[in-house]
């Protein structure tokens, strides 16, 4: 599959399958069956595999159509487990070790496997959630309402070395998936102030809101140009920190591109009746998971430094 | 209705750039000389002996056909060459206009006779052209200059004011937006180019002092100043077209976001430093690595405007919005910067030429976001590209 024929797939799907009435019926906690089986019958959880015959640059442009569409399911996850352990129709989402416990797991209610990541051990770890003896859960969620679930590490867990450097595929992910949502906020902005009129015509004929687009406009173009740059370096020697520049800038253009999009909406986006929370609030909560803003910075930051300052062009005059 | 988000292709440059990017770099290493105070700021540095060597090594008017001095080579080499003098902090400022866009509207519109006149001689780096655009009043509002020329026997007779010309008492030419024909009911109808030449023509140029105590940019006073009837670039009557055909070159460049590159390169010295010691600062480190995701982001949309110059396109939109992100950031990165940098590393080495590269760049930075279209001009732009005007 070429990939266009990979995303406008995958954009159909998404647009097709995935509402707000779908989105608010995740965030009461029902998993959205149909979707997932959609998903998995048309092979999106095994596109990231090495022999999936898709680029993996490919899966990650699949991932950025999720955020686009705020898909209420552990893709990410799925895809990116299934490319480390190996083929598998159970779901499989991903969470990080934290003192014994597997935390932040998206949708561990409902997995069959949870992947416990220990990037300071290189390591991961399995932990089965099907069958007797399935360990205690816990179960939370986002700032988003998206669920964000916690397994303890079982005594005597095997531990697998990662070939790959999984935080930073996750990182990316989510800066994808981010900068993807942050692309329909920007066209619902515009939408919206396109046909909400006061004062006897629509607000985007006034000069005060088509700045605020503008605005905008440059904060989702910077976002979306820095995520492709993060996939274009996935198999270069300098990925972590393209992953770095991309974590940050989408986050920090994540937080811009929300608060204008509210004020434009007014009211109206306020509202739970209104999608636009379920995009805002994800691009909120994403700019914190796998490394916030100030995270990604102090790498990037403190390798510039040891690089010195005659370092520092030759660091930024890349190539690609 | 809105229409589609503005696109940013990946663009990689070819692998050819980077045996030029390195001769740049050898270049800069052997003419030293010219550096003695690097800024990075396109304006500030003008060395008609720094650009002679630029035009004797091909790197002006590379783009251009080769019977007219040019290298025919790609706009992206041309872009390896300007961003690896700007992040040094080279003067470039003399031949600046004349290579980023006056040769490009004579090569585009200009005659034969014209093309043959004055492109060599750009490319030589001899000859160096500023910008007649602005006037006592009219400066965003660019259609209502009144900058007049009258055909006459024996060319053109200019009568009206210029503003803002930067280094036109030391460059050669000027090109001149005048008004060729009366205003009417078609605002951007009636305009010409003209070109004048600012050491023979009688134009009176006056220095203007700015606030940082520089004397780059110019009134240009036209009392009765006869051109010859060969100066017209393009079509008379065409002008407005012209002008605004320039912007895609005018407004995507690296010198759209490099202007305070001298600060980050002076606070990673600092920073060099105290890394060194025992406990570095965590916040120092952020604010680098914010400066460096930010810039790493504008450069790759500056090439993506590269690439689609290259394929003949005209990105004068996604031009505008790199220079808007790019001006902001200009702004930001010595505010973020001076906030990093503060009292409790003052006692490290290079502390001094930091704090004197940030006052430098904060005394220019008003201009950053006004000169080549003001931050609210590109937005209306950018506006009109998403589909609100």
């Amino acid at each position: 599959m070429t990939d266009n024929m990979l995303t406008d797939a995958a954009g159909r799907i998404f647009a097709d399958r995935c509402d707000k009435a779908l989105l608010d019926a995740a965030e009461r906690g029902e998993f959205p069956d149909a979707l997932w089986r959609t998903l998995r019958d048309n092979g999106f959880h095994e596109l990231a595999m090495p022999d999936s015959g898709v680029a993996l640059a490919d899966a990650f442009a699949v991932i950025g159509l999720a955020g686009r569409h705020a898909i209420p399911a552990p893709l990410p996850e799925a895809l990116l487990a299934n490319r480390w352990i190996g083929r598998s129709d159970r779901l499989v989402t991903i969470g990080q070790v934290l003192d014994r416990r597997i935390v932040e797991a998206p949708w561990a209610r409902q997995a069959d496997l949870v992947l416990g990541l220990d990037s300071a051990r290189g390591a991961y770890v399995l932990v089965e959630r099907v069958g007797d003896g399935a360990p205690a859960l816990e179960c939370g969620h986002n700032m988003a309402g998206e669920p964000r679930d916690a397994v303890p590490v079982p005594e005597g867990a095997d531990w697998v070395p990662l070939l790959e450097p999984a935080f930073a595929y996750l990182a990316l992910a989510r800066a994808v998936a981010t900068a993807g949502c942050l692309s329909r906020v920007l066209e619902l902005s515009l939408l919206y102030a396109s046909e909400r009129e006061q004062f006897g015509r629509p607000i985007a004929r006034f000069q005060a809101i088509q700045h605020a687009l503008a605005v905008m406009a440059g904060e989702v173009a910077a976002a979306g140009r820095a995520a492709d740059a993060a996939v274009d370096a996935l198999d270069g020697d300098r990925f972590e920190f393209e992953v770095a520049v991309a974590k940050a800038r989408v986050g920090e253009a994540a937080g811009v591109v929300a608060e204008i999009a509210h004020q434009v909406h007014g009211a109206m986006g306020y509202t739970h009746e209104h999608q636009l929370h379920h995009f805002t609030r994800r691009a909120w909560a994403w700019r914190d998971e796998y490394g916030s803003e100030t995270f990604w910075q102090r790498r990037l930051g403190s390798h510039l430094a040891a690089r010195g300052a005659d370092g520092l062009w030759e660091f930024l005059a890349t190539r690609g | 209705m809105p229409c589609a988000v503005l696109q940013f292709d990946r663009i990689a440059l070819p692998e050819e750039t980077e045996t030029l990017r390195a001769e740049v770099r050898q270049f800069l290493v052997d003419n030293a000389e010219h550096l003695t105070r690097p800024n990075s700021d396109f304006t500030t540095g003008h060395d008609p002996a720094f650009s002679r060597k630029l035009g004797q090594r091909g790197w002006i008017g590379m783009t251009w056909p080769k019977c007219y001095g040019g290298g025919e080579r790609s706009f992206f080499e041309r872009y390896v060459v300007t961003e690896e003098l700007l992040a040094a902090g080279a003067p470039v400022s003399a031949h600046w206009i004349a290579d980023r866009q006056s040769g490009n509207l004579i090569l585009g519109v200009g005659s034969d006779a014209q093309r043959e006149r004055y492109l060599p001689a750009i490319a030589r780096g001899e000859s160096y052209f500023s910008i007649g655009m602005s006037e006592p009043n009219s400066g965003s509002d660019l259609a209502s200059v009144r900058t007049r020329a009258e055909r006459v026997d024996g060319g053109w007779l200019i009568n009206g004011t210029k503003l803002w010309s930067t280094d036109a008492h030391r460059n050669h030419f000027m090109i001149a937006l005048v008004r060729t024909e009366p205003p009417s009911d078609n605002r951007h109808a009636g305009f010409s180019q003209i070109i004048v030449d600012l050491r023979e023509d009688g134009a009176v140029v006056r220095p203007i002092r700015n606030m940082a105590g520089g004397e780059d940019f110019n009134e240009v006073v036209f009392d009765n100043v006869l051109v010859p009837e060969d100066r017209v670039v393009g079509e008379p009557g065409n002008g407005w077209q012209q002008v605004t055909g320039e912007l895609a070159y005018e407004r995507s460049g690296p010198e759209r976001f490099l202007s305070a590159f001298r600060v980050f390169v002076e606070l990673v010295r600092v920073a060099a430093a105290d890394a060194r010691q025992d406990h570095p600062d965590p916040a120092l480190q952020a604010a680098i690595g914010r400066l460096a995701a930010h810039l790493a982001t504008l450069r790759r949309m500056s090439i993506s405007v590269a690439g689609m110059l290259e394929e003949g396109k005209s990105p004068e939109v996604e031009a505008a919005l790199v220079k808007a992100v790019g001006n902001d950031f200009e702004k930001l990165l010595p505010e973020v910067a001076r906030l990093a940098a503060d009292s409790s590393v003052a006692a490290l080495p290079h502390f001094g030429v930091f704090r004197q590269a940030l006052a430098d760049t904060l005394l220019l930075s008003p201009s950053f976001t006004i000169r080549g279209g003001t931050r609210e001009i590109l937005r209306g732009v950018i506006a009109r590209g998403l589909g609100l005007r």
